[in-house]
């Protein structure tokens, strides 16, 4: 499911079956000596989040994706978050990223993150495979956090 | 005598004659937008080719993408990925979509150990291989199908239509 209001009526009917909720967050980097790492990082991980969803659809609403620049300060983005996503009604909620600033050892498998991978001189075929070795990565992450609640 | 045209039979021919063709010219176009339904090419545009060759196919499902080319959403245009579980039954081709007819999830073929099934991993969703859902599991219907054709050798995929296997 994506953050669109067709989606969202879906998943007002479906609650019960789409308990997870996975957040995009997104480094935007302006400077002219970062920008390119950092438009291919965005594409990845918005590509990445897009086949998670094709293959999750009925149990993973997607949120938009969070932005940030270089002096946000992580830590306390993540506190924000968690508090606010805390009233969702979803029970299992996610990071996806691939920024390694998120990672830490107190997150309990909540941060998925991922190196990022330049997709943008690929042909589809390849892009595709690869983005699905990615995938079956992840995989893992999810199915052992439903698992396990 | 009578070979010869009066002023009054030449006054009414010619106007006859240019009257008809001014009716003409007015009602050809009206006819030839009338059967132009009929006479337009059906297209084959809907069919796409996948590189899978249809003598290289079992009767275990494999897994097949293909891309439809500029998929116009609106003022959006795009390159769709799409996925069809496809295998042999007899001579007969047969894709399946692997969409979920639950909530839309992608099904694998034997994911999670389930043998000689489609294995739906977002709810535990189960089909047989011909796409019937197995009672007591989420999915309330057997899975799509794909129209099948055969091109030179490769499988060319068309529209999903409800199962008729089943």
């Amino acid at each position: 499911m994506n953050w669109t209001g067709k989606d969202m009526d879906t998943y007002l009917q479906q609650k019960e079956y789409i308990d997870t909720l996975v957040i995009p967050l997104i480094k935007v980097e302006p400077t002219l000596d970062k920008m390119k790492t950092s438009g291919s990082t965005a594409e990845f991980t918005m590509l990445l989040a897009s086949m998670i969803e094709t293959q999750f659809k009925g149990r993973m609403m997607f949120a938009p994706p969070f932005s940030y620049t270089a002096s946000t300060s992580i830590e306390k983005m993540k506190n924000d978050l968690l508090n606010d996503f805390k009233e969702s009604p979803f029970k299992h909620i996610f990071y996806l990223t691939t920024d390694p600033a998120w990672v830490s050892s107190a997150d309990n498998g909540q941060v998925i993150w991922l190196p990022s991978i330049p997709l943008e001189h690929m042909d589809i075929q390849l892009r595709q495979t690869i983005l699905e070795d990615q995938l079956r990565q992840v995989l893992p992450k999810f199915t052992e956090k439903w698992a396990s609640a | 005598m009578s070979s010869k045209v009066s002023r009054r039979q030449f006054l009414s021919y010619s106007l006859m004659g240019v009257g008809g063709f001014m009716v003409s010219a007015a009602v050809m176009p009206m006819i030839r937008f009338a059967v132009d339904p009929v006479l337009q090419a059906k297209s084959d545009g809907d069919f796409i080719a996948t590189s899978q060759k249809a003598d290289e196919l079992t009767d275990v499902p494999v897994r097949v993408d293909f891309t439809i080319k500029d998929r116009k959403d609106a003022w959006y245009k795009s390159d769709v990925s799409n996925t069809a579980w496809v295998y042999k039954e007899g001579d007969q081709v047969i894709a399946l979509s692997p969409v979920c007819k639950h909530l839309g999830c992608t099904v694998n073929w034997e994911g999670d150990n389930h043998k000689n099934e489609f294995f739906c991993p977002c709810h535990a969703g189960r089909y047989e291989k011909n796409g019937k859902n197995v009672p007591g599991t989420p999915p309330l219907g057997p899975l799509d199908e794909y129209q099948v054709q055969v091109v030179d050798g490769y499988v060319h995929l068309g529209k999903t239509v409800p199962n008729t296997l089943v």
